[in-house]
């Protein structure tokens, strides 16, 4: 393993995107970067920019308006990412996926490395998410190599 | 053949001016410019290889005949000079310029009627600081005027005259380059009176060149500022006249001058100094050179950089060896350095980019002048340094933005966002020659720098002046460098329609910033060093080059000796990301808008509530609130009236 | 002056560009440790500012247009040519000048691209240089008046440390140190952590390599700014590094115990404060 790969595992920065989540989910990441939980233990640092981060944390089912804007997100978060769907809502539509307006979860729309079900997850599911994430993100730099 | 170069050098001018007047059609006009601006390169060059030969010092005595005639002639047109200036009073129904007039006609009458002071016997003196200036003005005068052949063309077109006043432009241009040459050759202070005369008159005539009631009236300020320094310099003649008897400048502006200091003799050299603040636009006497930004570009590129401004400064570091040390030549640094750094701070607030170049000279100006003052070795020396410097800089930037002027419709700084793909060769070259301004390894921060070496020992007021300055100067620059620099990923460049003229004269002047910062080192050995050493200053300190960087003391005191380091700096910041580029492109993304981006790849239209395409607009801090021309002016006048009352009660 | 470019000189040349880089990212990991334990959190392993460094370098290479890596580049160097000027004991002057070069190299970059995010932080960014420019000049200034020269070497032979003659200098130096590293309550050009009006000002623009160059270049001016500071206390060298990892600490307690001040309150206080406070030391060893 090359240091470049292991430093992507140690140093994960993260971006968060709250589509139309109702806050809950928003509330247990937000306490991940608490003294409680501290992410930073794990190199998570929390970058509200996409240029900079690595993967891309999104809450909440994903609706006509803001559809756009998660796919500029996404795109403009430069090569190796991943993105990680917090909460029922983010994986699957949840209560809302019946919505006139919800086109249904983040699959629908960008593709989706890890799933954490739960209204809301726990802050540890939602690290572990993160930390799987890792493992993904660098096998598909492997394959954008070859 | 000194004698006969000496005439060309300032016969030359004036005898393509006459030309110019004479055949009026542009094609025989453009030969005659061009014809001109390689002779009096050629006079230049010729001046170096002499003065070299001569071992630094060329003096030329006009005898019997030629003496009397030359005396007679300067004498008669001196007052046909005055009955012109009359003429203009009364015409623009300005009592208060016939007055000023006469104030200098009166003591110049008493002067030479009831004193009839002594001749100079040699007449012309030529130094080493003079040739800096004759080469500042033989090659960057010609060049400038190379530029206005087809500048002129352009504004004519778009102001839509019907008689062309192109001849009569000209015709100014040369007496002005001509009258420049005489006035740093001239060893008679009679003599360099009237050639700064003939100077204000020019810059007169050149200001209101297009006619208007705007350019009138700051035409018609910039004359009676400047015969405001005309009325001190002649009343400082003859004081000076009274102690020294003399009025050879050699005898005048030298160490052993400080002897009088017990005399009136610190009045008349203060009356100069004053004179030399008016005609370099310093503060409280800033608002002429502002106000001659309604001219056209070629006038304020002239004025600013090789000629007018200069011959203010020219003066006052031609005199530093006579005030040296004395309280007089540290107020006059304060002047300096106070006019230092209101400049650059108003510069701030300025969002007109001929403004922010207007106030960046009359700062430069100041600490030139502020130098001076300080007068010791090292401050000499990044005095002179900083007149060459600034001259080719300056020179370039007017001509720059000019150009911008005329492309993009606009001298406002905001409008030249993406001014990169509109005309790349001039962009390029303007923010060379505005880095040339602020950043190492380049002259001007070199003189900056000399400049708080040398205040550091002498006046801690001149040192936060210079400080305070320096830091501000930085600030509007990079304002400006960056709205330049704004582009986005691979725009289509365009071609630049530029006439041969305007590109010839840009090119040669970017040449010359260029290749003046990298021979800093022997420049300053072989021109600065020698003026120094002749002068005889006592001093502990003292600036050599050596390995193409300049050392105080042989690096005991300070030293900078980078200077080729920068360019492979600046070669491998260039070349690794191009190469990078070429291995494996970069992937390109739009700026982040808060993930509202349209399509558009440019990144400046994003959706804005309610489903609109709206522009992203971002403009520059001017904080007005603090540096705004209106809240400091009033104050920065006051004070610098203060200072150079001051100034006169320490001779007094 | 010819023997500037002697074996020894390069090697020191050599190590120093090899050093400072690590023992300022070590450095900036102690930074994120000790911010932590303030906030009551465990923090990152030591090493976390390698991680992130190698991780950007490793990223795509993204950009807003072609020129961003030239300025970023020229940011890197310059700071480089710092240190280098600084280990061979150069004017002291000159590097602040060159330091402020540094600095307008990643102004420039972060102005060359359309983004109001960068751009704003740009014009922060050229206020803050204006208020600790004049600051750091009156320094250089002051040592020259104790030493009688501009250059580092003279330091090291004046056996009386700086300290004693120039306290309220050393002071302000400290202060505008905060503003220099960009630290809270000046942290307006670029915030350190997430989600502020101007997502990360300065730097939004540059990303992956890009940033990682500019994280470098800022291990390199720590380790300049710490060692100007320990220069005031030059013989012992030891004294005067301890005394600069004290200043580095109290940079951080700073930076967890404050917050965000406007710029023109920052101005004030530096220009009023800052350059008042080390006029008065100057003037002082005029009237000496």
């Amino acid at each position: 393993m090359g240091i470049i790969e292991k430093s992507r595992k140690k140093s994960p920065w993260i971006i968060h995107y709250d589509c139309t989540s109702c806050n809950g989910c928003d509330i247990e990441t937000l306490a991940c970067l608490t003294p409680m939980y501290d992410v930073e233990r794990f190199g998570i640092v929390n970058v509200g920019n996409p240029k900079h981060a690595d993967v891309l944390v999104v809450t909440g089912s994903v609706n006509k308006k803001n559809v756009r804007v998660l796919k500029n997100i996404y795109d403009q978060m430069p090569d190796p990412k991943a993105v990680v769907a917090v909460g029922a809502c983010a994986c699957t539509g949840g209560v809302f996926k019946e919505c006139y307006n919800i086109i249904g979860g983040v699959e629908n729309v960008l593709p989706v490395d890890v799933y954490v079900p739960g209204c809301c997850p726990r802050p540890e599911a939602i690290m572990d998410g993160i930390v799987m994430a890792l493992e993904k993100m660098n096998e598909k730099a492997k394959v954008k190599k070859k | 053949m000194e004698l006969k170069l000496l005439a060309v050098a300032i016969l030359l001018p004036a005898v393509s001016a006459i030309l110019c007047y004479i055949f009026r059609k542009a094609p025989v006009r453009n030969i005659i410019v061009v014809v001109t601006a390689l002779i009096m390169f050629a006079v230049a060059g010729e001046f170096v290889k002499l003065l070299f030969d001569n071992g630094g010092k060329i003096t030329i005595e006009l005898r019997d005949f030629a003496a009397m005639s030359t005396e007679l002639v300067i004498k008669i047109l001196d007052f046909l000079l005055f009955i012109y200036f009359i003429f203009i009073g009364v015409r623009l129904k300005k009592p208060l310029i016939v007055g000023l007039t006469f104030l200098q006609l009166i003591p110049l009458l008493i002067f030479e009627i009831l004193i009839r002071p002594k001749e100079v016997e040699q007449a012309f003196i030529i130094d080493y600081l003079s040739l800096i200036m004759i080469l500042l003005v033989s090659i960057i005068g010609p060049i400038i005027t190379i530029f206005a052949i087809g500048y002129m063309k352009e504004h004519e077109h778009h102001l839509h005259l019907k008689k062309s006043k192109q001849p009569r432009f000209f015709v100014i241009l040369f007496v002005f380059l001509g009258s420049m040459n005489a006035l740093v050759m001239t060893n008679n202070l009679m003599w360099l009176y009237f050639f700064w005369e003939v100077t204000t008159l020019c810059s007169f005539l050149l200001i209101s060149h297009d006619g208007n009631k705007e350019s009138v009236k700051n035409a018609t300020r910039a004359l009676l500022l400047n015969m405001l320094g005309g009325v001190g310099f002649i009343l400082g003649i003859i004081i000076i006249y009274k102690v020294k008897e003399t009025l050879a400048l050699d005898q005048i502006a030298r160490v052993e001058s400080l002897a009088d200091f017990g005399t009136i003799f610190p009045i008349g050299i203060g009356l100069l100094c004053f004179a030399g603040f008016t005609k370099s636009a310093q503060f409280p006497f800033q608002s002429w050179l502002l106000g001659a930004m309604v001219a056209p570009t070629p006038v304020s590129a002239l004025l600013h950089s090789s000629t007018m401004v200069k011959a203010g400064v020219y003066l006052i570091v031609r005199l530093a060896p006579a005030y040296y040390g004395t309280t007089l030549g540290k107020v006059i640094a304060i002047v300096g350095g106070f006019t230092f750094l209101a400049g650059s701070a108003i510069a701030i607030s300025q969002s007109n980019g001929k403004r922010v170049l207007a106030y960046s000279t009359i700062a430069n100006l100041g600490l030139i002048v502020c130098c001076a003052g300080l007068g010791n070795p090292v401050a000499l020396g990044a005095a002179i340094l900083l007149i060459i410097f600034h001259a080719v800089s300056k020179g370039l930037l007017f001509l720059c933005v000019g150009t911008i002027e005329q492309g993009i419709g606009s001298r406002d700084i905001e409008d030249m966002q993406g001014l990169m793909k509109r005309m790349p060769f001039t962009a390029v070259i303007t923010v060379i020659g505005m880095i040339s301004m602020l950043l190492p390894p380049f002259g001007v921060l070199i003189s900056k720098w000399l400049a708080i070496e040398a205040s550091v020992e002498r006046s801690p007021v001149v040192l936060i002046l210079t400080i305070l300055g320096s830091a501000f100067t930085v600030v509007f620059w990079a304002k400006w460098i960056g709205i330049i620099l704004t582009m986005s990923y691979k725009t289509k460049i365009q071609g630049e329609k530029l006439s041969l003229s305007i590109r010839t004269a840009l090119s040669i002047l970017f040449i010359a910033v260029l290749a003046c910062s990298v021979s800093v080192a022997p420049i300053f050995n072989k021109l600065i060093l020698p003026h120094i050493i002749n002068l005889q200053i006592v001093g502990d300190q003292y600036i050599e080059g050596i390995n193409g960087g300049l050392w105080i003391n042989g690096g005991v005191v300070g030293g900078f000796g980078i200077v080729y380091l920068f360019a492979v700096v600046f070669i491998v910041m260039l070349l690794v990301p191009i190469f990078m580029n070429k291995a494996k492109p970069e992937t390109m993304k739009t700026p982040y808008l808060c993930g509202e981006n349209t399509s558009d790849t440019r990144g400046i239209e994003f959706i804005s509530p309610g489903d609109k395409i709206d522009h992203v607009i971002v403009r520059n801090y001017y904080l007005s609130g603090v540096f705004g021309e209106s809240n400091l002016t009033l104050w920065t006048n006051l004070i610098a009236g203060a200072i150079i009352l001051i100034m006169f009660g320490v001779v007094i | 002056m010819t023997s500037i470019l002697n074996l020894q000189n390069i090697i020191t040349i050599i190590v120093a560009i090899v050093a400072a880089p690590i023992i300022g990212g070590f450095l900036s990991g102690v930074d994120r440790i000790i911010s932590a334990r303030m906030q009551n959190r465990y923090g990152p392993p030591i090493l976390q500012p390698f991680y992130d460094f190698f991780k950007l370098l490793g990223k795509e290479r993204i950009t807003v247009n072609q020129t961003q890596m030239v300025y970023v580049l020229g940011h890197l160097f310059f700071s480089i040519v710092c240190i280098v000027m600084l280990v061979l004991k150069q004017d002291l002057l000159m590097i602040i000048f060159v330091l402020a070069f540094s600095s307008v190299s990643l102004i420039m970059g972060a102005m060359s691209v359309r983004s109001p995010y960068s751009k704003i932080g740009a014009q922060r960014e050229l206020i803050q240089m204006m208020a600790y420019e004049p600051v750091l000049l009156l320094m250089v200034v002051g040592i020259y008046m104790t030493n009688k020269s501009f250059m580092i070497s003279s330091i090291f032979e004046n056996d009386r440390p700086l300290l004693f003659t120039l306290p309220l200098v050393f002071l302000t130096f400290i202060y505008v140190l905060t503003i220099k590293l960009r630290k809270s309550p000046f942290d307006f050009s670029t915030s350190h952590h997430g989600h502020q009006e101007l997502i990360k000002g300065l730097t939004t623009e540059f990303s992956g390599p890009q940033l990682a160059i500019i994280e470098l270049t800022h291990w390199y001016d720590l380790v300049l700014l710490l060692s100007l500071i320990s220069l005031f206390f030059a013989k012992p060298i030891w004294v005067g590094i301890i005394i600069a990892l004290v200043c580095y600490f109290l940079e951080m307690l700073i930076d967890n115990i404050s917050a965000r001040i406007t710029w023109k309150l920052m101005l004030k206080l530096t220009w009023v404060i800052g350059i008042g406070a080390a006029m008065t030391n100057i003037i002082w060893l005029y009237l000496k």
